[in-house]
C-alpha cells in the first residue's frame, strides 16, 4: 500500500467485517472480531444453514447452492453480500478465495478492504518459481533448482545433469502434488517430464514446470510471518508439519526440534528483509525443507492464515487473526505486538486435525453427529465448528476439529495431548481421533524421529499388524 | 371475534402445529405467525363460503391431516389446498430487489397479472450490475413477497405464482 507522499495516514477500525469462509476458521475469524467489537457478516451455501458460523455472525446472507464453486468460490455473490450488507472489509480465511488474487482485486476496486497481502504480492507467490527467483535473489536459500520455467525434456536433462539426481520436477502454478514427478535416473526422465506436464495443464490451466533437487527423507519446517503497511516485516517462529498424508498435513508442533535458537533467528531476520523488500502485507507462512544436514530450503509461500496457526498462536502468546485485521486497519507493527511481546517462543504446542474420515481407510465421513463432547483443562484448546446434532456436509473438506495442546516442554504437550484425545467424544460419524492417540503413542513420534515419509512407513506398519491379527485357519 | 375466540383459535393453532394462520370476517382481520420452521407455503384460494376467508398454513406435511374444519371456515379448505400449491420463484443471486426498469418507472409486474416462463419479472442490482429475473413458470402473479429496494439473498422467495395448467 502507497501512500503520496504527504499524504495523512488514516487509520480507522473496521465497523463491519464479511467472512468469506465457513467451519471453523469463519468462526474463529467471529471471535476475534467479537472482540475488537466488530460487527460480522457470514456467507453461506444451502447445505450450511445451520452452521456455527451462521449462527454467531451478526447478519448472514445465503449465497448458493451447496457446491463450493457455486457459494464460497462464487466471487460475485461475496461480494454482492458484502454490499449489500455494507461491510467495511473482508476476512478470506484459509482455503477457497484467500489466495485469489483476482479476488483482492475485485474486493478493492469495489472499496472493500481485503484482509491479506497486495494482489500483486499474492500474485508472485502463486507463481512458485517466480516466488523461489524472488528470494533467492534475497539470499534465501533455496534448493538448488532450474532457473525459470522448463522448456522442454530437453532442457530438463540438461538441468538434472547440473542438479544431480534424484530431482522433482513441479507445477509452476500449483501445488498438492499434482504436476509433480520424482525423477531418480536419466532414463526415467522423459516420460515423467511430459506427464507433468500433461497433469499441471490439466489440474492448473497452465503446464509450466520448475526443478529442484529431491530430497528423501525431509521435514518439512514452515515459517510464520507478519507484515504492516509501512514496511516492516516480522517473523513469529517457525512450525513443524512433517507428519503427512499424501500432502495433506495431520499433525503440526512449535517448536521444531531440528531449529536451534541461532537457526531461527537467522532465516527470521533473512525473511524480514526479503518479505518487507516484497511489500508484503499481512499473515504469511514461507515453507521451506530441511534436509539430513539441518539446512533449510525455501519451497513455497502462502499468503494467508494458516490452519495450523494456533500452534504458534500458544507458543507466543499473540492473537494471529486480530493482528491481521489489525494490520489491514493501518495498524503499526510496534503498537500491535509491541517489543516486549516478542520474548521468543515459550513452551512447546502440538496441534491435532481432526478429520471426519475413517481413521484407518480415510473414507470420508459424512452425516450426523450423535454425541460431540470436547476435552478442556489447562493446555487445552478446541477450534471447531462441529456440534452434537449437527450434520457433517459432504461438499466440504473434512476438517471438524483442531486440537492444540501446550505444554511447558515437547514432553508435556504431548501428555496433554494423548488425556485430551483420550477424552474428546465423537460419535455418529468416524473420526481420526484413534490415528493421532497411535501417533502420539509411537515412541520415534516421542523421539522426534521422522520426516515427511513417517507416516507412510506408520500406516505401512499398522497394515502389516492388521494382515497378522487375522486368525490362523480363519 | 373476543378475546375468549382468539385464545381458542391460538390453541387450536399450536395443537395441530400451523405455523402461520389468516382470517378475515367482516372487517375484522387476524393473522397468526408461530415461530416454527416454515415449509414451502401452500396458500388456499378463498373458499366459496363468504363472508369468511381463511388461509391455513401447516408446518407438517401431510396437510390433509392437519386440519379440521373450524368454525367459522368452510370444511372445503383441507381439500382445497391439496390442489392448490403456489409455485415460488427465488432468486439465483444475492443483491438488491427492484421491481420496476428504473427508478420511478411502473413495476415489471403486479399481483393478478399473467406471466409466461422467461418474462422479466424483476431487477437484482448485484456489483453494479442490472440482472434481469426471469420466471421460471408460467401462470398468474399472486403475491411479490420481495421488498423493492431491499437486499435479498441466495434462495429467497420472490414470487409467488399460480402455474397455469
Amino acid at each position: 500500500m502507497l501512500l503520496r507522499p504527504g499524504a495523512k495516514r488514516q487509520r480507522r477500525m473496521f465497523k463491519k467485517i464479511l467472512i468469506a469462509n465457513r467451519g471453523e476458521i469463519a468462526l474463529r475469524v467471529i471471535c476475534a472480531c467479537k472482540e475488537l467489537g466488530i460487527k460480522t457478516v457470514a456467507v453461506y451455501s444451502d447445505a450450511d444453514r445451520n452452521s456455527l458460523h451462521v449462527r454467531f455472525a451478526d447478519e448472514a446472507v445465503c449465497i448458493g447452492p451447496p457446491r463450493s464453486a457455486e457459494s464460497y468460490l462464487n466471487i460475485p455473490a461475496v461480494i454482492s453480500a458484502a454490499e449489500i450488507t455494507g461491510v467495511d472489509a473482508i476476512h478470506p480465511g484459509y482455503g477457497l478465495l484467500s489466495e485469489n488474487a483476482n479476488f483482492a482485486e475485485v474486493c478493492e476496486t469495489s472499496h472493500i478492504k481485503f484482509i491479506g497481502p497486495p494482489p500483486d504480492v499474492i500474485r508472485l507467490m502463486g507463481e512458485k518459481e517466480k516466488a523461489r527467483m524472488a528470494m533467492k535473489q534475497a539470499n534465501v536459500p533455496i534448493l538448488p533448482g532450474s532457473e525459470g520455467v522448463i522448456a522442454n525434456a530437453d532442457e530438463a536433462r540438461e538441468w538434472a545433469k547440473e542438479i544431480g539426481y534424484p530431482v522433482i520436477v513441479k507445477a509452476s502454478a500449483g501445488g498438492g502434488g499434482r504436476g509433480m514427478r520424482v525423477i531418480r535416473k536419466e532414463e526415467e526422465l522423459e516420460n515423467f517430464f511430459n506427464s507433468a506436464q500433461q497433469e499441471a495443464a490439466a489440474a492448473f490451466g497452465n503446464g509450466n514446470l520448475y526443478m529442484e533437487k529431491f530430497i528423501e527423507r525431509p521435514r518439512h519446517i514452515e515459517f510464520q510471518v507478519l507484515g504492516d503497511n509501512y514496511g516492516k516485516v516480522i517473523s513469529l517462529g517457525e512450525r513443524e508439519c512433517s507428519i503427512q498424508r499424501r500432502h495433506q498435513k495431520l499433525l503440526e508442533e512449535s517448536p521444531s526440534t531440528q531449529v536451534s535458537e541461532e537457526l531461527r533467528q537467522q532465516i527470521g531476520k533473512k525473511l524480514s528483509e526479503c518479505l518487507s523488500q516484497i511489500g508484503y502485507v499481512n499473515a504469511g507462512t514461507v515453507e521451506f525443507l530441511m534436509d539430513e544436514d539441518r539446512s533449510l530450503h525455501f519451497i513455497e509461500m502462502n499468503t494467508r492464515i494458516q490452519v495450523e496457526h494456533p500452534v504458534t498462536e500458544l507458543v507466543t502468546g499473540i492473537d494471529l487473526v486480530k493482528a491481521q485485521i489489525l494490520l489491514a486497519a493501518g495498524g503499526k507493527m510496534v503498537e500491535i505486538i509491541p517489543r516486549l511481546d516478542r520474548k521468543g517462543q515459550r513452551g512447546h504446542a502440538i496441534e491435532c486435525r481432526i478429520n471426519a474420515e475413517h481413521p484407518e481407510k480415510f473414507t470420508p465421513s459424512a452425516g450426523k453427529i450423535k454425541t460431540f463432547h470436547t476435552p478442556g483443562g489447562l493446555g487445552i484448546r478446541v477450534d471447531t465448528a462441529a456440534y452434537a446434532e449437527g450434520v457433517i456436509p459432504p461438499y466440504y473438506d473434512s476438517l471438524i476439529a483442531k486440537l492444540i495442546s501446550h505444554g511447558k516442554d515437547r514432553s508435556e504437550a504431548i501428555m496433554r495431548m494423548r488425556r485430551a484425545l483420550e477424552m474428546f467424544i465423537v460419535e455418529g460419524i468416524h473420526t481420526t481421533i484413534p490415528l493421532h492417540r497411535r501417533i502420539l503413542a509411537d515412541p520415534d513420534f516421542q523421539a522426534g524421529n521422522f520426516d515427511t515419509k513417517y507416516m507412510e512407513r506408520f500406516l505401512a506398519r499398522l497394515q502389516e499388524e492388521r494382515r497378522q491379527e487375522v486368525p490362523v485357519g480363519a | 371475534m373476543n378475546q375468549k375466540e382468539l385464545k381458542e383459535l391460538i390453541e387450536f393453532l399450536i395443537e395441530k402445529d400451523i405455523s402461520e394462520f389468516e382470517l378475515e370476517r367482516g372487517d375484522v382481520k387476524v393473522r397468526i405467525k408461530r415461530g416454527v420452521d416454515a415449509q414451502p407455503i401452500p396458500v388456499i384460494a378463498p373458499i366459496a363460503a363468504a363472508p369468511a376467508i381463511a388461509s391455513i398454513s401447516p408446518s407438517v406435511a401431510p396437510p390433509a391431516a392437519a386440519t379440521q374444519p373450524m368454525p367459522p371456515a368452510a370444511p372445503e379448505a383441507p381439500k382445497a389446498e391439496a390442489e392448490e400449491e403456489l409455485h415460488l420463484v427465488k432468486s439465483p443471486i444475492v443483491g438488491t430487489f427492484y421491481e420496476a426498469p428504473a427508478p420511478g418507472a411502473p413495476p415489471f409486474i403486479k399481483p393478478g397479472d399473467h406471466v409466461q416462463a422467461g418474462q422479466v419479472l424483476c431487477i437484482i442490482e448485484a456489483m453494479k450490475l442490472m440482472n434481469e429475473i426471469e420466471s421460471d413458470m408460467t401462470g398468474e402473479i399472486v403475491k411479490i413477497l420481495a421488498a423493492n429496494g431491499k437486499p435479498v439473498e441466495y434462495g429467497q422467495p420472490l414470487f409467488s405464482i399460480r402455474p397455469k395448467k
